[in-house]
């Protein structure tokens, strides 16, 4: 038995699928590929797969990952990434197999790109906007649980930010806590745009990396 | 495909990955290098669409075919719509993202008489002029078929032409013919005229009908040499016939999320109230080992880890326990699960069980479909209250607890007697349960009594019928309700509204056509789900339209009337249907096609069960 992590990017359709919905279409890929997933021994028996971090519907990723279990050693990584891209939509490329180094529990930071426009107004404005809005010392925003509508303030979860203008769109390069325990999720800096500038953007996100607390890359 | 233009709008709507494509083995050519592009539509949502078997076929076959590109098009949901409506874009084909009207055919399959509106609403969408005679041209040629197909005349104004039966050869042949008379610049006309010629395609705009003062109708005469009787198509040797090795698989979660291995096509029982059990005749088996290949085929292309194996009444294919065991030999190595999804209670045996239960264990669904003897020997529906009570002994001293009983009420000469009937069956089988002394252990049984309206069908030995008012089926709702004692019962029934207009377009004639587009300019769609339909504004437009919805859907016929399906022929004869409806009356049985052969009139095919050796033949 080996544990191996799965390296993809999700983009163009498979953008628009949600993290339940990618988690069947890996299982039917493992399935078609024959590999030797270790499978579940329940009444179900399904391979074995786990995400270390989900991600939002909607969001490109070019370092997502998932692990599995290998029963035997007898295929090189190379062959692994092959079989895979065989039998995954076009929209889901596998380009890395490793043995994984980390844990999913260790993940603490993720970095993303959100490209923002609106076509009422320049890109450099909302530059301003997106400088005068980290500015604030409190960002506070309504956010949705099960549990009801709660206030949060999303400021501290702002490891670091870059804004830069281009043409068409505001660029915008930000580390968020991410993971189990304090995952920011980027919409939320887009719903605080909206709500201190009344608003409505179009916005176009990606998750790059993800990190531990030491901002050690996640392997 | 899309444009960037629909990216705009896809983080806006639920469930993106409707609108997208890219799905594994989607069907991707370049435009410049087919001559024929065909939108196949299916006027419901992707996750419902995606699970239609019929379409699956047409697409493969479509596609091995090199001059024809044949893409997707589904209903998109009313937020999705609204949005394209808002920011004028056009209904799109997933593969490409090119607008519908670009194509030269707009192919519709046609499922329910709830689509109706959203195949009018999608043509809508697309800006295609929804009445046939406003396209004027040799494109956007609209085509229909599928079982709603056998009673065309509702929406006969807005297709150019029907495919009447199996599609697999029919549709081949009319592509084949539009591709030459594009070639050789014929008008829309002559090519309608030469596709007339083609047996099993139904071109209405070239048939006059008439009425009397009653509405009915009192004369349906062909133009331009059309011919005055349509025959259906069928395959007849099933071995042989096209069946996709792949599957365009969804991103998304549908419906049906599974690979769909047909086994057979027809059904041998003649319930009479069931329209597939006529329009689908004779019964064409697939061997096991066309079947056992064609399975094992999907599973490797697909990763699909459960195969359905569908077909009317699955146990009544004469092979079933060679066909499982052979499945099983590779399926449980491969963690492939196999499902029987129509099982009649009879066809419950032990070796059927045991078999599928290696690998899943589904829920167990039964359709006694009446509650009395005497009723289900009226629908001949020929099953007995001890093999139900039997079956469900076995099943449950096989561990299951939950069972499914479909029923119908407003069935012909029901009685609330009859009805109460259904409620006192479903105590039966939870009494059943308790008396098993192997009953699994610390667990309650849990029974699931379904009740839904029934609407007469064409081509049914019930077409004359009337069906049953509203209030009339509320009353029988409620009475089952009355009757049900106790909490392990759960007590579910379709709403009467739906299956009201569902009666009305079923045994439409063209008058309703105005009715339709009125609908459709109004913006109604999706009349399928709760969501949109609205009983009310329907009747609002029947009004509108000065139409009684009672004179289809409440009126008995007789039977010298002329039906405005009768110029189509799907193999079982007027006089059959006749007679199975007066010994319908009488509440005589009549023997299923293997027992007996009761001349409906499909052997003329020279095919199937027709000419199967019966064993007890005397």
């Amino acid at each position: 038995m080996k544990n191996v992590r799965i390296w993809f990017k999700k983009d163009y359709e498979c953008r628009y699928i949600s993290h339940l919905d990618l988690n069947r279409c890996m299982l039917r890929a493992l399935h078609k590929s024959k590999l030797p997933i270790w499978h579940t021994e329940g009444f179900n028996p399904h391979p074995f797969v786990t995400f270390p971090l989900p991600l939002s519907l909607g969001f490109r990723g070019t370092n997502e990952c998932m692990d599995v279990k290998l029963e035997d050693d007898n295929y090189s990584y190379e062959e692994i990434i092959t079989k895979l891209n065989n039998c995954l939509p076009k929209g889901l490329r596998v380009f890395n197999v490793t043995e994984p180094v980390m844990k999913a529990g260790e993940i603490a930071y993720a970095d993303f790109t959100l490209k923002i426009s609106y076509d009422k107004i320049s890109s450099d404005k909302i530059c301003s906007h997106l400088k005068d809005l980290f500015a604030l010392k409190k960002i506070e925003i309504e956010k949705k649980s099960k549990k009801g509508i709660k206030i949060i303030d999303i400021k501290p979860g702002i490891k670091s930010y870059e804004v830069a203008e281009n043409s068409g769109f505001a660029e915008l390069n930000i580390i968020l806590s991410a993971g189990s325990i304090d995952n920011i999720n980027p919409n939320l800096i887009i719903s605080a745009l909206e709500k201190y500038f009344s608003e409505s953007y179009y916005v176009d996100i990606t998750r790059n990396k993800l990190y531990n607390s030491d901002m050690e890359l996640f392997r | 495909m899309f444009s960037k233009e629909v990216e705009k709008l896809l983080l806006k709507v639920q469930k993106p990955g409707r609108y997208v494509g890219g799905e594994l083995n989607e069907v991707i050519k370049n435009k410049n290098d087919v001559d024929v592009r065909f939108a196949f539509c299916f006027p419901d949502t992707y996750e419902v669409g995606m699970s239609h078997l019929g379409m699956k076929i047409l697409y493969s076959q479509f596609n091995s075919v090199p001059y024809i590109w044949c893409e997707r098009v589904f209903a998109p949901w009313i937020d999705m719509e609204e949005e394209m409506i808002k920011h004028k874009i056009p209904l799109y084909a997933l593969e490409s993202g090119d607008p519908v009207s670009d194509f030269d055919f707009i192919g519709f399959t046609l499922q329910y008489e709830l689509s109706f509106t959203n195949m009018l609403n999608m043509l809508k969408l697309s800006n295609v002029p929804v009445k046939s005679c406003e396209r004027r041209d040799l494109k956007q040629i609209v085509v229909a078929g599928g079982p709603c197909a056998c009673n065309p005349e509702p929406i006969a104004d807005f297709v150019d032409l029907f495919f009447i039966g199996e599609g697999e050869e029919v549709d081949l042949e009319v592509i084949e013919l539009f591709r030459k008379c594009r070639n050789e610049n014929k008008t829309k006309e002559e090519f309608l005229n030469l596709c007339a010629q083609i047996e099993g395609v139904y071109v209405p705009s070239l048939y006059d009908v008439s009425y009397n003062d009653d509405g009915t109708i009192k004369s349906f005469l062909p133009k331009n040499n059309a011919p005055a009787i349509i025959h259906k198509r069928i395959i007849t040797d099933m071995d042989r016939s096209y069946y996709p090795d792949n599957f365009v698989v969804p991103l998304i979660e549908i419906v049906h999320d599974r690979a769909i291995q047909e086994i057979f096509r027809g059904c041998i029982r003649g319930c009479r109230f069931c329209q597939a059990g006529f329009i689908y005749r004779p019964v064409r088996e697939k061997s096991p080992e066309t079947i056992n290949a064609q399975c094992k085929a999907l599973c490797e292309n697909t990763g699909y880890d459960e195969v359905s194996l569908s077909s009317l009444s699955s146990s009544d294919y004469s092979r079933i326990v060679p066909l499982l065991e052979k499945l099983n030999e590779w399926s449980r190595k491969e963690k492939v699960s196999i499902s029987l999804p129509s099982l009649r209670v009879d066809g419950f045996v032990d070796e059927i069980m045991n078999k599928i239960k290696t690998v899943r264990k589904s829920g167990l669904t039964f359709a006694p479909e009446a509650g009395s003897q005497r009723m289900r020997d009226v629908i001949n529906k020929n099953v007995k209250e001890d093999e139900l009570i039997s079956t469900c002994a076995t099943a449950f001293e096989g561990g299951w607890t939950t069972v499914k009983l479909y029923f119908m009420i407003g069935l012909p000469t029901e009685t609330l007697e009859d009805v109460a009937g259904i409620a006192k069956l479903g105590q039966t089988v939870v009494d059943t349960y308790y008396k098993c002394p192997n009953k699994p252990k610390g667990k309650s049984v849990r029974v699931t009594v379904s009740a839904s309206s029934f609407v007469p069908k064409p081509f049914t030995p019930f077409q004359w019928e009337p069906q049953d008012t509203i209030p009339e089926l509320h009353k029988k709702q409620q009475h089952i309700k009355e009757n049900i004692t106790t909490k392990k019962i759960q007590f579910n029934y379709h709403d009467a509204d739906t299956s009201y207009l569902e009666a009305v377009f079923a045994r439409g004639d063209r008058k309703l056509c105005k009715v339709l587009e009125l609908a459709c300019e109004k913006g109604f769609h999706f009349d399928g789900w709760n969501d949109c339909f609205s009983l009310d504004k329907w009747l609002e437009i029947f009004r509108e339209c000065n139409i009684d919805p009672a004179f289809y859907a409440n009126r008995r016929r007789s039977f010298d009337e002329i039906l405005p399906w009768d110029h189509i022929d799907y193999g079982v004869t007027k006089e059959f249907l006749i007679k199975e409806c007066k010994k319908a009356y009488e509440g005589a049985t009549t023997m299923h096609c293997r027992l007996k052969c009761s001349n409906c009139g499909a052997a003329k095919y020279g095919e199937g069960v027709c000419f199967e050796k019966r064993k007890n033949m005397v």
